[in-house]
């Protein structure tokens, strides 16, 4: 395929496909260094702590949270819907960018995949505790049972059910379908023994076969199609657990597009953060460029300014609706006991992506990193404010109420990050961190210098 | 792959391999396998591989999906346990919209999976033989049969197209 | 254009005692095909921000659709002018009841009227901007007009992002003046766009029947196919969104709004799904059939249809009450109709039919979609 001259190369330095397996696979091999190790540990202390806090709230009740009768959601709704926004950036890189043909994303589709699925898991778990009695936990799930009762197929907590189990079987299957053929390249490279059985049997069975790839890259495309309406239907139906209501601030059409650029926009974020990191710590610098880092960028303000657009058209139809509740909800947002989450919100979701206007501060690592983390702090406080502000004080004064979150809550958003770095860490151990096969695919058109072999 | 003799020969080029192809294809050589480290571009066509059936197995997944799903909740939600909210009517078509999506989804992605690996004989643990475990790295090999011909060895007509690393594979016993 | 004149002067002799549906018709076509012309900028816009190539082998289209901008634009300001108060409530500003009243800082005349003109002459000379930049690149090989290119794209989309919502807030959202949705700008923005798409398809296949446009290949014809697909089923998404949600809350302030359509409006409301959604949907899901021109020519005029009945769902109920439809609407359309090519076939031939100084333009022959 053809590639104009003006492009920038997206692997730099001088490659042949030897190289490439090279240098992915060198982080999987001999023995790993001391910051994995120190990583690795402070991700299980981390997720101790959860699985304790989580221990407390089973064994103790939800009282140990700081939920009261008005406002029922709180840190638990709020971390969930921030963990499945994050995971949309995996899917959307692997799956949109692949139906637009974009060829950047080979680096980092392998990862911010693997990324999706673990974010889906920490989502997944406060649902799942929220709800009180986890063995019970299967309630949720349609089964002929002998109290003939079915679940409720109109509520939209249940559609999350079926939306999230299928957003996560088809990301798994989606990220495990790319990754065989590059087990299979693991596998070919190591010595006889247990760890090349282990491979062998996790390739499946894969040899390189041109029937086989065709079969392949037509199921990928596939599933990219099924992928990409997927990803936006899933924060859809997380959306509609508020839009569905009646309380302003919550019921507005315009959640969910709104909601799934946010998602969009948070999940590259923390793509961005990870692989800052990852580039350095694994030496794949040549893999994940500069361009990358400004392509993502690009999809960053894109994203956060449809956020922002949003934002505004909230604010502007809560004046032109007339509804006393909606006007006092917007200003109860920037003015009540919470203005200083909205202000959080507001500079790190509108004002700080908007620097990526800027080439320099979009090809700058440093300042990226940063405003990743601000995007992230950002995209939390939005989905608190929502949900927080909205229940503390909606149509009956003497209602009105305070939340604060308790160690326990703060413990299980502890856990999660530790859940998360824990699998992250032995995914960069345990498996290639970017897709070979694919790498290898663009390595002609897009390498700075594409080597041959003689 | 079972029990057969086969003649591999590589190159270090997609492009060689394709010019290889043709030149075979040109001797009426029937070409065993064809191995690659990525998909190479053009390949399936020179090869002339049939139009993978895959896509039409999820379409078909994918509407039984949408009818069970839709079928499914319609059923509860009528007969199995009607439950009264907000006082919408029973078969409340718009809310049952997300479930029969996200059930057309999934199927539709079962089928494409379990699809590709059983059509194309991979899965857990599945045997196979790997003939040269640089294919997975940087090379392109063809694979045929011992006789492919029956003017030349297939041997001889791989050096001649110009592969590399020419070897027999005897079946294992 | 001349069979539209004549069917819409009849039209408009018969109902000169409605007003008001003739107003209808004029904002209806006037903001219809003003909104295909800036949707095609934003085509362009949209891929020169993203740094593609394969659109320049059929950029020079969607560029001169934009040309209409201004020609469309001065239509609808002759309906701020003349029409108002045929079609907008809260225009009438002696009799306003209390929930116009509290709108009346935004839904006045003087300020929808420097409204108008302000997204009339901004949405003008952005597209104009665009416009020269990419003909001067044409006569020279500076690569530097390619950047600012970029720069006068991302200020337009910026612009465009705010004005298309509010322009539709504006024109449409406000004749059903007591009601609201957050989405509504959103949703008439993915109608438009979807059928700036089908035009540019439509008026590929004209240009190729009249010898024009031989460098467009089956790929490209793919790619416009996805689009086509891909962003009916975005308008779809956006419409469930809305209807669900309304449905669901059930709060007769917003419900009103689709009660009125369903009920006094119901087949054409109905019909205007099925067509949006149902006919792209199952008429593009093969890979074969958005590689053939003549099949997607038929799924574009079909889906250019469907959307004028989405912005006839959308305006008709609050202006004229019933459904209404007779040689008023046909004559109206055809003439708006017959101006727009008038005026994109004028802009067509000013400027060279493929821009082959574009750094990126070999790109756009040299790839393929797979099998």
């Amino acid at each position: 395929m053809y590639v104009s001259p003006v492009r920038e190369p997206l692997i730099s330095g001088e490659k042949s496909y030897e190289k490439v397996t090279r240098d992915i696979y060198s982080p999987m091999a001999g023995q790993p260094g001391k910051l994995w190790y120190a990583g690795l540990t402070l991700a299980i202390i981390a997720l101790m702590f959860g699985l304790f806090s989580i221990f407390v709230t089973v064994w103790d009740g939800i009282g140990t949270w700081g939920l009261n009768r008005t406002i029922g959601w709180g840190w638990g709704i709020t971390n969930f819907v921030w963990w499945v926004g994050i995971g949309h950036a995996g899917t959307f890189i692997s799956a949109i960018l692949l139906l637009f043909r974009q060829k950047w994303r080979t680096s980092i589709n392998r990862s911010a995949e693997a990324m999706t699925i673990f974010a889906v898991m920490c989502a997944g778990l406060f649902p799942l505790i929220h709800m009180g009695r986890l063995p019970l936990a299967f309630f949720i799930f349609p089964y002929p049972n002998t109290r003939d009762v079915w679940v409720n197929f109109n509520s939209p907590l249940l559609w999350d059910v079926f939306a999230i189990s299928t957003y996560f079987l088809v990301s798994l299957l989606f990220w495990y379908m790319g990754l065989i053929p590059d087990i299979g390249t693991i596998r070919d490279r190591l010595v006889p023994g247990i760890k090349k059985k282990i491979y062998a049997f996790l390739s499946f069975g894969w040899t390189g076969s041109a029937r086989h790839w065709a079969r392949h890259e037509s199921m990928s495309l596939i599933l990219a199609g099924l992928a990409a309406p997927l990803v936006l239907s899933v924060h859809t139906i997380v959306s509609f657990d508020f839009a569905t209501s009646v309380i302003p601030g919550w019921h507005t059409t315009i959640f969910p597009p709104y909601f799934v650029s946010g998602a969009i926009f948070s999940g590259f974020a923390m793509v961005l953060t990870l692989m800052i990191i990852t580039r350095k710590a694994l030496h794949l610098e040549d893999y994940i460029t500069k361009n990358h880092v400004e392509s993502m960028n690009k999809i960053i303000i894109t994203t956060g300014s449809i956020v922002g657009i949003a934002y505004i058209t909230e604010l502007f139809m809560a004046w032109y609706s007339g509804v006393i509740y909606e006007k006092f909800a917007f200003w109860n947002r920037a003015f009540g006991p919470y203005w200083w989450a909205y202000w959080i919100m507001m500079t790190c979701n509108v004002i700080t992506p908007q620097l990526f206007w800027f080439k320099k501060i979009r090809r700058s690592l440093t300042i990226t990193f940063i405003i990743s983390i601000f995007v992230n702090i950002g995209m939390w406080f939005e989905r608190f404010v929502i949900i927080v502000t909205s229940l503390h004080r909606d149509f009956l004064p003497s209602s009105w109420s305070m939340y604060k979150p308790t160690w326990v809550e703060v413990g299980i958003y502890v856990g999660t990050f530790g859940l998360f770095f824990t699998m992250f860490f032995l995914f960069i151990r345990f498996f290639p961190v970017i897709a070979i096969a694919e790498v290898k695919s663009v390595l002609k058109s897009s390498a700075e210098k594409f080597v041959k072999k003689k | 792959m079972k029990q057969k003799t086969y003649v591999s020969g590589y190159f270090n080029d997609d492009k060689d391999l394709i010019v290889a192809i043709k030149k075979l294809q040109e001797k009426e050589v029937v070409i065993a396998d064809v191995r690659t480290p990525f998909p190479v571009h053009g390949l399936d066509t020179v090869l002339k591989l049939r139009r993978s059936r895959l896509p039409k197995a999820g379409f078909v997944a994918g509407s039984i999906g949408l009818i069970a799903g839709f079928g499914f909740q319609a059923w509860v939600f009528t007969e199995g346990w009607p439950l009264n909210f907000g006082g919408k009517p029973f078969m409340s078509i718009p809310s049952f919209i997300p479930v029969t999506f996200e059930v057309t989804v999934l199927f539709a992605a079962l089928a494409l999976v379990f699809g590709f690996l059983l059509g194309s004989g991979l899965g857990p643990g599945a045997p196979t033989e790997i003939f040269d475990e640089e294919v997975s790295n940087d090379r392109f090999q063809i694979l045929l049969t011992a006789n492919a011909t029956k003017k030349e060895s297939s041997q001889q007509l791989l050096k001649e197209v110009g592969a590399l690393g020419v070897k027999i594979h005897e079946p294992k016993s | 254009m001349v069979i539209g004149a004549i069917l819409a002067a009849i039209g408009i002799i018969f109902n000169l005692d409605h007003s008001h549906r003739i107003w209808a018709n004029v904002l209806l076509n006037g903001f219809f095909f003003t909104a295909i012309a800036l949707g095609a900028v934003f085509f362009v816009v949209v891929h020169v921000l993203g740094e593609s190539g394969w659109h320049t082998a059929i950029q020079r289209i969607p560029e001169a659709m934009g040309q209409f901008i201004p020609f469309g634009g001065i239509i609808l300001l002759i309906v701020a002018l003349l029409g108002m108060h045929d079609i907008y409530h809260w225009s009438h500003t002696e009799h306003l009841d209390k929930i116009l009243e509290g709108k009346k800082a935004y839904l006045n005349p003087i300020f929808f009227i420097v409204r108008t003109v302000v997204y009339l002459v901004v949405w003008t000379l952005l597209m104009w901007k665009l416009r020269q930049l990419s003909l001067a690149s044409d006569r020279s090989d500076d690569l530097k007009l390619f950047s600012r290119s970029r720069i006068w794209a991302a200020i337009f989309i910026v612009i465009f992002a705010v004005t298309s919502s509010t322009s539709a807030w504006d024109w449409i959202m406000s004749i059903d003046a007591h009601w609201f949705s957050t989405l509504f700008g959103w949703y008439i923005f993915s109608g438009f766009f979807v059928s700036s798409v089908a035009i540019i398809i439509v008026l590929l296949f004209v240009l190729r029947r009249m010898g024009y446009m031989e460098q467009v290949n089956d790929e490209h014809l793919h790619d416009l196919g996805k689009y086509l697909f891909g962003f009916s089923i975005f308008w779809a998404y956006l419409w469930v969104s809305q209807y669900l949600l309304i449905w669901y809350s059930n709060i007769p302030e917003e419900t009103v709004y689709f009660v009125k359509r369903q009920e006094d409006f119901s087949i054409i409301f109905f019909m205007n799904v099925v067509i949006n959604f149902g006919a792209p949907l199952l008429m593009l899901m093969s890979r074969g059939s958005k590689r053939r021109l003549t099949w997607l020519l038929v799924t574009s005029v079909v889906v250019f249809i469907g959307h004028w009945i989405d912005l006839y769902v959308a305006i008709m109920p609050g202006v004229i009450g019933e459904p209404h439809f007779g040689v008023l609407e046909v004559g109206m359309t055809l003439l708006c109709l017959g101006f727009f090519l008038f005026i994109f076939f004028r802009s067509f031939a000013k400027a060279p039919v493929v821009p082959e100084n574009h750094p990126y333009f070999k790109e756009s022959f040299e790839y393929d979609n797979i099998r």
